[in-house]
C-alpha cells in the first residue's frame, strides 16, 4: 500500500482552506505552515504575472510529497523521519529528533519541511485540533504527515476533506481501483521536480 | 590563532631552556612560557566561558535568536565546521606525509603540527554540537545510527579521526623514547594519513550528495575539499612554526620553510584549479550557468572575488624569493587561510541561495532570514543568509577553545623537538650558511 494524492490544478482556486484547516487539525504552531498554497504568476503571493491582457496566475499547493524514494529519511542520521512500509507515509518523531536540520537541507522541495525555531506557541490557550495531534517540540523539524492519526481511524486527511473546489483526492496509488489511482491513469498528470529521482506520491492534475 | 602565539611570545620571554632532568635535557625542556602566553590563555578561557553562557542563551531562548531559517537551515557554525575540518585534516596531513613516505627535515613540526589538528578536530565537533537543537539527545546517534546518512558517516570518522590523532602523537612519542619501531611508526602514519583524507572527503559528502542543491551536487566535491584541506591546513602549520621559531620554542632550516612554502603555493594552484574546472562544468551549458552567475557577478560576488585575489596574492608571495620573509610567509598563509574560509562561506551559502520552488509565497520570521517584505523571492535579494551577534559569540567561544587547547598543550605538553631533529635542524643551517659565504666571499 502506497497512500497518495491527487491534486487538480484545473479546479484549485487558491483559497487556501487546505493551509487553515491543516493547521487546524494538527494544532501546527504559529509562523508554520504544512500545507502551502503557492502562486504561479508574479513574485508576490497572489499576483499575476504579465500584464493586461496577457497576465496569467495559478496556484500550486505543496505540503510534503511522502516520496516513494525520500531523501529526508535517507539523510536523518538518526532515523527521525522515517517511511513507513504498510502505508507509504513519511513520519516525523518529533521524541527523537536532534534538531541538525539535515532533512531541510537535503529535501529538493524547498520550504516543505520546518524547524521550530523557538518554543512552539498555539494560537488559542489550549492545544486546537484533533485529540490525537502529536505535541509540537522546539528545536525539532516537522511537516505535513498526511494526518496519519485521522488516516489511521479510517478518515482522510483534513486537506482533502474540507477542500472547498473538491480539488483534493487521497488515497491508495497502488490500488488500480482507487479513485486516486483511476484520475492519475486517466488525466494528464506531473509530479513536483520528478528529476531527482525522488517519485513524489502527490500528482498534480494539470 | 596564531597571532596570539606571536605576539603574546616575544623572544626574550618565551625561551626558557632550564633543562630538568634526565627526561627534560633529553627533550631540550623548552615550552611557551611568559607573560603574554599566559594573558592569551586567561583571554580565552574568559571567551569559552562567555561563549558557553551564549551557547545556554541559544537553547533557552530559541535558535530563532540565530539567523538561521527553514530556508537557509545552517549558517555560522557548520560552514566554520567544514572549515575546521579542513584546518585539522591538512595539518595531519602535511605532519604524516614526511613520516610515511620516510622524507627528512620536518621532524621539528611534526607533534606540533599533530596537536594543531587535535585543537582543530575539537573546534570542529564543538561548532556541530553549538548547531544541534536537542544536543541532548546526542547519545541518539550512536544508539539509532542511520548508517546511510552522510552526516552519520561523518561522525564516526571524525570520531575515529580524533582518537586516532591522539593515538598518532602518542606513537610519535613512543618512537622517540625508543620504545617503538620505524617500521610501526610508519604504519600509523600511513593509517593517519588515509584518515585525514577520508575525514575531509566524508564532510564534502554532507553537501555532495544532496541532489537538489545544484552547486553542491557535484562529484568533485570530495576531491576539493581535500584540496582545500591541504591548503589551508599547510598554511595554519607555516603560521604556528615560524612564529614559535621566533619565540625560540623549535630550531627549523630555513629551507624547510622555503620547501613548505612552495608545496603550499602548488596546493593554493590546485584548489584554484578544481574551482575553475567545477566552474567551467557548471557554466558552460545549461541550467549551472546560475551557479556561475552567482559566484561572478551576484550575491556572493564578494566572497568570491576576495577568495580569487587573496589566493593569488598569496601564490605571487609564496614562489618570490624575496617575499618569503617570516613576515612574508606568515602574510601569504594567513591569506590563504582567509581565501579558503570564504571559499567555505560561498559553499553554504550557494546551496541555499539558489531555490528550486520559486513560486510565489509568503515569507515570514522562520522561513527564511529576509523576510521583512513578507514576499519569498524578494528574500534572495542579496545574501540568503547572515548570523547574529549571538552566533558570532558562541563560534568565538568554541574557537577560543581550541587556542586555548592549543597553547595549553604547547605550553604543557612534550611537543618540541627532540635534540636529534634539533641537530639535524642545525646542521641543515650550518650548511646553508657555508654554501652562501664563498658566494658572498
Amino acid at each position: 500500500m502506497r497512500y497518495g494524492m491527487a491534486i487538480d490544478l484545473k479546479r484549485c482556486s487558491g483559497c487556501k482552506t487546505c493551509s487553515v484547516v491543516c493547521k487546524v487539525a494538527n494544532n501546527v504552531p504559529e509562523g508554520i505552515l504544512w500545507n502551502r498554497v503557492l502562486t504561479d504568476g508574479g513574485e508576490a503571493p497572489d499576483t499575476s504575472s504579465g500584464t493586461y491582457p496577457d497576465a496569467s496566475i495559478g496556484y500550486l499547493p505543496v505540503q510534503c510529497n511522502h516520496c516513494e524514494n525520500p531523501a529526508c529519511v535517507k539523510a536523518c542520521p538518526v532515523g527521525a523521519t522515517w517511511k513507513d512500509k504498510e502505508t507509504g507515509i513519511v513520519h516525523q518523531d518529533y521524541d527523537k529528533c536532534i534538531g541538525c536540520r539535515m532533512c531541510i537541507a537535503v529535501c529538493p522541495y524547498t520550504g516543505i519541511r520546518s524547524f521550530n525555531w523557538q518554543e512552539p506557541k498555539n494560537y488559542a490557550d489550549y492545544p486546537l485540533g484533533d485529540a490525537k495531534a502529536a505535541v509540537h517540540q522546539k528545536h525539532t523539524v516537522e511537516k505535513c504527515i498526511f494526518c496519519e492519526h485521522r488516516v489511521a481511524e479510517g478518515k482522510k486527511p483534513a486537506c482533502v476533506e474540507q477542500c472547498l473546489a473538491r480539488a483534493r483526492t487521497f488515497g491508495d496509488l497502488d490500488d488500480p481501483d482507487s479513485e486516486v489511482s483511476k484520475l492519475i491513469a486517466t488525466r494528464e498528470t506531473q509530479q513536483l521536480h520528478p528529476e531527482f529521482g525522488t517519485n513524489p506520491s502527490i500528482y498534480y492534475l494539470v | 590563532m596564531a597571532q596570539n602565539i606571536s605576539a603574546a611570545a616575544p623572544k626574550t620571554r618565551a625561551t626558557s631552556g632550564r633543562p630538568s632532568g634526565a627526561e627534560g635535557r633529553k627533550r631540550g625542556a623548552v615550552r611557551l612560557q611568559g607573560r603574554g602566553v599566559t594573558i592569551a590563555i586567561v583571554v580565552c578561557a574568559i571567551l569559552v566561558v562567555v561563549g558557553i553562557a551564549l551557547w545556554m542563551v541559544q537553547l533557552s531562548g530559541g535558535m530563532v535568536q540565530t539567523g538561521m531559517r527553514n530556508r537557509d537551515s545552517w549558517g555560522l557554525y557548520l560552514t566554520n565546521f567544514m572549515f575546521f575540518v579542513g584546518l585539522s585534516a591538512g595539518g595531519l596531513i602535511i605532519s604524516s606525509i614526511p613520516n610515511a613516505f620516510g622524507m627528512k627535515g620536518f621532524g621539528p613540526i611534526s607533534k606540533v603540527a599533530i596537536w594543531s589538528s587535535v585543537c582543530c578536530v575539537c573546534v570542529a565537533i564543538g561548532l556541530v554540537v553549538v548547531d544541534l537543537g536537542g544536543p541532548a539527545r546526542l547519545w541518539e546517534l550512536f544508539v539509532y545510527s542511520n548508517l546511510s546518512s552522510p552526516l552519520m558517516w561523518d561522525i564516526l570518522v571524525l570520531g575515529t579521526y580524533l582518537i586516532l590523532s591522539l593515538v598518532y602523537l602518542w606513537a610519535h612519542l613512543r618512537h622517540e623514547a625508543g620504545r617503538m619501531s620505524h617500521v610501526a611508526m610508519r604504519v600509523i602514519s600511513i593509517i593517519a594519513l588515509i584518515i585525514a583524507v577520508s575525514v575531509h572527503t566524508v564532510t564534502a559528502w554532507i553537501f555532495s550528495l544532496a541532489p537538489a542543491h545544484e552547486f553542491w551536487h557535484t562529484a568533485l566535491m570530495g576531491p576539493w575539499f581535500v584540496a582545500s584541506a591541504l591548503d589551508c591546513g599547510t598554511a595554519l602549520v607555516l603560521i604556528i612554526v615560524v612564529a614559535l621559531r621566533r619565540a625560540g620554542y623549535l630550531k627549523l632550516a630555513q629551507s624547510n620553510v622555503t620547501n613548505l612554502s612552495k608545496m603550499l603555493a602548488v596546493f593554493v594552484l590546485v584548489d584554484l584549479y578544481f574551482f575553475a574546472c567545477d566552474l567551467l562544468t557548471s557554466g558552460y551549458f545549461g541550467a549551472g550557468s546560475d551557479v556561475v552567475e552567482m559566484l561572478t557577478t551576484g550575491a556572493l560576488a564578494p566572497f568570491f572575488w576576495s577568495q580569487i585575489i587573496c589566493m593569488a596574492i598569496a601564490v605571487v608571495m609564496l614562489v618570490a624569493p624575496r617575499m618569503r620573509t617570516d613576515a612574508g610567509v606568515c602574510i601569504a598563509s594567513a591569506l590563504v587561510i582567509v581565501g579558503v574560509f570564504f571559499k567555505r562561506v560561498q559553499i553554504m551559502l550557494g546551496g541555499f541561495q539558489l531555490a528550486n520552488v520559486t513560486l510565489g509565497d509568503v515569507a515570514n520570521e522562520f522561513t527564511m532570514t529576509n523576510w521583512e517584505s513578507g514576499i519569498v523571492a524578494l528574500g534572495y535579494n542579496g545574501v540568503v543568509y547572515w548570523p547574529t551577534p549571538l552566533e558570532w559569540g558562541v563560534t568565538a567561544g568554541v574557537i577560543a577553545l581550541g587556542v586555548l587547547m592549543l597553547l595549553l598543550g604547547l605550553r604543557y605538553l612534550p611537543l618540541n623537538p627532540t635534540e636529534d631533529d634539533q641537530a639535524e635542524q642545525e646542521a641543515a643551517i650550518e650548511a646553508q650558511a657555508q654554501a652562501a659565504a664563498p658566494a658572498e666571499a
